[in-house]
């Protein structure tokens, strides 16, 4: 099982990201609820592991970071959710 | 790592959150009914005049403030989207492959309208608009859009009317269906997000 997405806030972002071209760090953390420093610590881990892109800009004068969801990110969010749903149908 | 191995307590709660999350996110492709609106008027407005000036009821001199409704159409979409682009922080994959259709349909029928007007004179042209925006129209509809789905089908049937009617109402039936079916579908998108 991927360890990287067992956390339920990396989960979230992954899923978050999977039907979405980009999505600003300020949009994620208003749809999962959680602070900015949190979520930002859980993407960093994300980013580094190739799962996420991030593209930083500027906005109106005002920084702005946006990110995406990589095909290595896709390929293991689906491999995860497999195993999910394996680990509860042997617990069945 | 130190991550506590799941349970299928754990499990379940984590596909449960995520299921919910997807759910959520469902994107929709119409997020500018105004769009519609603005261009189902102009595009109606366009083809009742040239139909008035072609019957004679409208000196053919009204037909200078055709460039003017399609300028003011196209700087409404500008302005707008430029407004909105700070706004939209996200967008979906389906919405940009939506976007992409529209701009390739709404795209070929402005070329043909600009220049194969030899090609297709007259109320022809008008027609190739209607074809457009059904094409927008039921695409928008087959992502589950049962408004879309309809106005899809009014502007299309007002195709078939027009081709069938007698020419000296064929123009005022493809406007009404650009009205109805385009401009309608918009006013009908802004009112249900309200």
């Amino acid at each position: 099982m991927d360890e990287l997405l067992l956390s339920k806030v990396r989960l979230g972002v992954v899923a978050e990201l999977l039907n979405f071209d980009w999505i600003a760090f300020s949009e994620l953390a208003r749809s999962l609820d959680v602070s900015n420093g949190n979520l930002g610590a859980h993407l960093s881990k994300l980013v580094d592991a190739g799962y996420v892109e991030e593209e930083k800009s500027f906005a109106n004068r005002r920084p702005l970071s946006r990110y995406r969801l990589t095909k290595r990110g896709r390929e293991a969010f689906a491999s995860h959710v497999t195993e999910l749903q394996s680990l509860l149908k042997a617990a069945q | 790592m130190s991550v506590e191995p799941l349970d299928a307590a754990a499990a379940q709660d984590h596909l449960e959150m995520m299921n919910r999350i997807l759910a959520e996110s469902q994107p929709r492709l119409c997020n500018g009914g105004e769009y519609f609106v603005v261009w189902g008027i102009g595009s109606a407005y366009i083809t009742v005049l040239a139909a008035l000036v072609h019957g004679g009821l409208l000196p053919s001199a009204a037909a200078w403030s055709l460039p003017i409704v399609i300028a003011a159409c196209a700087a409404f979409s500008i302005v707008r989207g430029r407004q909105t682009r700070g706004v939209l922080q996200r967008s979906s994959l389906v919405q940009r492959e939506f976007f992409n259709v529209l701009w390739l349909t709404l795209g070929m029928a402005f070329v043909v309208d600009l220049a194969g007007f030899n090609i297709f004179t007259g109320l022809a042209s008008a027609a190739i608009w209607s074809v457009a925006e059904a094409i927008v129209l039921l695409y928008i509809g087959m992502h589950g859009n049962r408004r879309a789905q309809i106005a899809g089908v009014l502007v299309i049937v007002s195709l078939v009317v027009a081709n069938f009617a007698s020419p000296g109402i064929a123009g005022y039936v493809l406007g009404a269906g650009m009205l109805v079916g385009y401009g309608g579908f918009g006013a009908s998108e802004l009112l249900a997000r309200e």
